[in-house]
């Protein structure tokens, strides 16, 4: 039996969206090749992420309204006042990914692990299947059942 | 001053690093947490909690030399700071005042 190959996707995610990167990819490789599970791998990456994401963004700061110059307050207020301000106007929900972004990921995707679009394709056809049978049962509720009030009629 | 308390988890990682000295950083504070205090540990959670630690002043860290080994990333290494040896034996008095005097707890009752 051939030991598992390292998942280049799994590291590259936690890269972009995991905290303290560089040692916490080491840690995970060099445990990896310890375990050769890729099934540890995937989790210990995904339950990375999601703690990172978790985790407060910035840090909470008292306010301090007592020692703060007027002057000091107008000018600090400006500063924000022109601070600039990314909008989104691409036409993706996440700021900063592109079409081009989103074309070369899909290729990257494709090329490195072409199995995860059937499990998109599936998930797909799961989504229709349930919002049918949804469908389905929301209008045989309203078309088969009494009403309550009939009986009391 | 108030005493400095701990999670339980925080508390393990603490113990663990004092325990493997100057060779503590990620894997092996999962490891000594996993072996010894039989505790499962996700490296990321363990990372969360270390850079709180950390911005509470109870741990530092620095980074080590790249290895091959670990596709050319390098270690980061942790050392329980003196108010981290405090937040330890604050939270151990703690608990040891809440243990004392529970009769469930002493040896022999079922």
């Amino acid at each position: 039996m051939t030991a598992p190959r390292l998942p280049h996707l799994a590291i590259a995610l936690l890269e972009r969206f995991g905290p303290d990167r560089e040692a916490l990819v080491g840690d995970l490789i060099e445990e990896f090749e310890r375990r050769q599970s890729l099934a540890w791998l995937w989790w210990q990456v995904l339950a990375a992420i999601a703690a990172a994401s978790l985790e407060p963004a910035v840090e909470i700061r008292p306010l301090r309204l007592v020692d703060l110059q007027p002057v000091d307050a107008a000018e600090r207020a400006r500063r924000l006042l022109l601070r600039p301000r990314n909008i989104n106007l691409t036409g993706t929900p996440v700021s900063g990914v592109g079409g081009i972004t989103l074309l070369v990921l899909c290729m990257l995707v494709t090329i490195v692990a072409p199995g995860i679009w059937l499990g998109v394709l599936a998930s797909i056809l799961a989504g229709v299947v349930f919002g049918l049978a949804l469908i389905r049962r929301h209008d045989g509720v309203q078309v088969g059942s009494t009403p309550i009030w009939s009986n009391q009629v | 001053m108030p005493p400095l308390l701990l999670t339980d988890f925080e508390l393990m990682i603490l113990l663990a690093i004092l325990r493997l000295g100057d060779e503590a950083y990620g894997v092996t504070i999962a490891r000594e947490i996993e072996e010894t205090g039989g505790r499962r540990v996700l490296l990321g959670a363990a990372y969360a909690a270390l850079d709180r630690l950390e911005r509470k002043g109870l741990v530092s860290s620095w980074m080590g030399d790249p290895t091959p080994e670990r596709g050319g990333r390098a270690k980061r290494y942790f050392k329980v700071t003196p108010r981290g040896v405090r937040a330890i034996r604050d939270t151990r008095q703690a608990l040891t005042a809440l243990w004392r005097g529970v009769p469930q707890l002493q040896e022999g009752h079922a």
